[in-house]
Parts: C-alpha cells; structure tokens; sequence
C-alpha cells in the first residue's frame, strides 16, 4: 500500500512530531509502521511466478503500440522488461529491520552527521516513469549511530516502488527516526522527473526539491540552517 | 566509399554510401535521383520481411507509418489493461487512490514515447528545402533527444549534433530536430538511431556529407544491471566527405565540443 492504508495515520503522525519536544520523537510504532507499510502481497518468491503474467502485458504492449514484437531487437524485450520493472519496484519486499539489524552502534556523538548526494532512482506512480536525483540526509544521534552505507541502503528500499516523491522523502525520514531515536532527521531529494522533461510540460531543466523536518532540525533554525548550508557545498 | 551524391550511382541511385549491409532488398527512395538507375531498385517497396527472413535493419524514410493518430484510441483500452495487469503483478493495489488512473496515464505516455511510428519524415520535410548557393559546415549541436531502450523499456536521453555539408540545398534548421524526434520517439537502440537520423538527411538533401553524433545516458544501465551513474554512450555516423576527409570530420567534432 506504500502507506496509504490509511491517511488519517498521516495525519496524526505528523501532529505528534509537531507537537512534541525531542524526547518525542519515539513514534508509536504501531501507527507509523502503517506509514511505512508497502504491498504485503509482494514476496520475493513470489516474482518468478508473476513473471508470465508481466511478459504477456508487456507484449501486448508492444503490440498496441505499432511494433513488430517478432523482430530480433525485441523477441525477449518482454522477458527484460519485466525483469527490468520488477528489479525497479523491489523495495516493496525490502524492510528495515533486515538491513539494519547490526549496524547500529553506540557512540557518544552528538554532532550532525550527513551524508549526501546519495544518487536515488524511482518509478512515478502516475506514468510509470523514472525520476532520480539526489537525496541528502542529516541525523543529530542520541547515542546511537548507524553505519552509513545502512542511510543509503534506506534510501533504496523506499525508492524502488512506484513513489510520489513527497512520500518518498517521509518514508525516508521516519524509517531512520524509527531506526535510531535521534535527535532530529533531515532528508532533501532534489529530483528530475522524467515525466515531465519527457512529455507533458518537457520542461528540460525543471527538478522538484522536497524536504522532511523531524525532530531538532524542525524546532531549532540554526539547526536546519546548518545542514543545508553544509549539504549543499558544491 | 563513393559520394554521397545523386543520380548517377553504380549502386542503384542509393546515396546511402554503402557502409552499411543489407539483409534484405531495401526501397530506395525515388525522386531526382533514380532516372538512370535500375527501376526496380528504385520502386518504393515497403521492406516487410516473409515470415522467417531476416527484416531489413533500416527502414526506408519514406515507408509507410505502422500506427495512426485513430489507432491510438483504439489501442488505450488494451494498453491500459496491460498496464493494470503490470501494477497487479508488482504487487501494488491498483486501486488505491495514486494508482486509480495510473494505467490510463502510462499508456498515453508510452503512446507518446512512441509518437515516431506514427510520423514520417517526409510529411516533415516536404516544404523546407531551400536552394542555397551555400558549401559551408551547417551544424545543429546540444539537440536534446529522449528515447526509449528497445530491450528494456526504459528511457535513454541525451543529445544529438548534426552537421552537414550542403550541395546547393539546405534544410530548415528545426527540421533536423524534427527528424531526431521522428527517429527517436521509438523503441530503438542507439546506434540505430544515429545511422536513421544520418540517412534520411542525406536521402532528403543529398548534401556532400553527413556527420551525427550521439552522446547518451541509459537508463538500464544507471537504474538496474550494472548502475554505473555516470556512464555515457557515444555513437556515431558519417556519411560522404565526413567520412573521407579527416579534417572535415575534425572540424565537425571541434566545433560541436566548443
């Protein structure tokens, strides 16, 4: 469902954080799981048996497009495709838990710690197009750091799925917020949109910036101020 | 390598120049050039293979569209049922607000991707042909091109440069980004491309030469398999005095990396 089981859980969410000081930041975990949820019918075992049934749609395809599907460039391009797309959606059976169960250390740092420019790639829901871009991420640790390959493999997990990126950029920073109980996460993603340089508007040039706020870096200026001044260093 | 001039060529009035081969009998487009040459090999013949020869690599640019503007309402629904059927087999619930209209929205945006099937060049080019006692470079450089990948679906994008040698004919300018838009806005493979966007100017202007290159990102290979983020893929085509004369091809190359 990718979160949106139900929306109401947005919303009381969201409120939590607002309304609480840092020590808040433990979120129910009942209620935010929700906001991270994705389709439980997707199981890993479960992609070499869907595989006919996507080769099928994606010949149809072909052929309602005009194209010669028994030409030599497209003969297996259904087979590929298929692949291709379930290579690009496999965030649906990832979780947290699995990729983070042992790097999480203790350390007695309480600074900021960003790790940016992490190259992100996912799947428009509405057109089923790529966009990418680059995601910056800030946690202030409560004496619990994370490896950092771990924030970028978060990333992954979130971004291969049919995304908004606006939910993108949430799932992100409350899978870390749950993940550490730190102080504050940030996340900016700075993203082109295929579709929109592709078709519609082809504005070349255009990227969409979304940005989630939790913790410190909502309440504290100089904290936010601090990251984006540093993720931003060209 | 002979020019790639009109009329009076051993090879049949073809001013493809002969660096490719053919799998197939290929149409050769009639027209000024064809007067003196073999009439069969001049007669427009769309190059539909018989069920297990080899299909000609390149299509004629004046062959037949293989879909119409009509055909692309007929075909929504069947698409749009594919495309639930894809959302289903991700196991996403196309139901859910953000995917209600999705597969509607996908597949006007692949009919629109693949909006080239339904355009010929010659449609295209038919008015802006001009006589010009002009024998100087012309090039058209940074003409950005999106594409789809034909084995995987996905999109390439990235830009192309033309430059040509006139032989007292010119091109409107917007015509050759409308030629790399008929070309591209198909299921292709890059060097395809390169090679469709080179011929169908040298066989609508027959100038004295054509360079084409092609400098592109892949998506298959940034988004999946190998993911390496910065990879490019250049090709490209020249075609008469491009091909023959270094310093021609040199300078093309110098002035569209300036």
């Amino acid at each position: 469902m990718n979160g949106h089981s139900n929306r109401k859980v947005n919303d009381t969410v969201e409120e939590f954080h607002r309304n609480n000081s840092f020590n808040g930041l433990v979120i129910d975990t009942k209620n935010s799981a929700e906001l991270r949820q994705h389709g439980t019918s997707r199981e890993e075992d479960a992609d070499e048996c869907r595989l006919p049934a996507l080769e099928a749609a994606y010949a149809s395809i072909l052929r309602e497009l005009g194209e010669d599907a028994g030409r030599q460039g497209l003969l297996r391009t259904p087979l590929r495709a298929a692949k291709a797309m379930q290579f690009l959606t496999k965030g649906y059976h990832e979780t947290i838990e699995d990729i983070l169960n042992n790097a999480i250390f203790d350390e007695d740092h309480d600074e900021m710690v960003i790790v940016k420019n992490i190259d992100v790639f996912s799947l428009c829901e509405h057109h089923l197009v790529p966009f990418f871009g680059k995601v910056h991420i800030g946690y202030i640790p409560n004496k619990k750091v994370v490896g950092l390959s771990k924030l970028a493999r978060i990333v992954e997990i979130f971004s291969r799925r049919l995304q908004v990126q606006e939910r993108l950029t949430k799932q992100i920073a409350v899978g870390i917020s749950q993940a550490l109980e730190p102080k504050g996460v940030a996340v900016v993603i700075e993203a082109a949109h295929m579709c929109m340089i592709m078709r519609g508007v082809q504005k070349m040039n255009s990227r969409t910036v979304t940005s989630t706020m939790l913790g410190v870096y909502l309440e504290d200026p100089k904290t936010r101020e601090e990251f984006l001044s540093l993720s931003k260093s060209a | 390598m002979e020019h790639s001039e009109p009329t009076e060529q051993a090879d049949g009035g073809s001013a493809l120049n002969g660096h490719f081969d053919r799998t197939g009998k290929r149409p050769v487009p009639g027209g000024s050039g064809c007067a003196s040459a073999a009439a069969s090999a001049c007669a427009p013949q769309p190059p539909r293979a018989e069920p297990g020869a080899p299909r000609p690599v390149m299509e004629s640019w004046r062959e037949e569209r293989t879909r119409s503007v009509e055909d692309n309402q007929t075909s929504l629904p069947s698409l749009a049922a594919a495309y639930t059927t894809i959302l289903r087999g991700l196991g996403e619930d196309p139901q859910r607000q953000g995917l209600l209209k999705t597969p509607w929205r996908a597949a006007t945006a692949m009919q629109f991707f693949t909006k080239g099937y339904q355009e010929k060049i010659i449609d295209v080019l038919n008015d802006a042909i001009f006589d010009e006692d002009h024998d100087e470079m012309v090039i058209v450089k940074d003409i950005d091109m999106f594409s789809m990948c034909e084995h995987h679906l996905v999109p390439i994008f990235g830009r192309v440069h033309i430059g040509y040698l006139p032989n007292k004919r010119v091109l409107g300018l917007s015509k050759l980004a409308r030629i790399v838009e008929i070309y591209s806005r198909r299921l292709q493979v890059q060097e395809r491309l390169t090679k469709q966007i080179a011929v169908a100017i040298t066989e609508a202007l027959k100038p004295t030469g054509v360079g084409v290159v092609i400098e592109a990102t892949h998506m298959c290979m940034v988004m999946r398999g190998v993911q390496k983020m910065n990879s490019k893929t250049v090709t490209s085509t020249m075609l008469g005095v491009f091909r023959e004369d270094p310093k021609t091809r040199d300078e093309f190359l110098a002035l569209i990396r300036s």
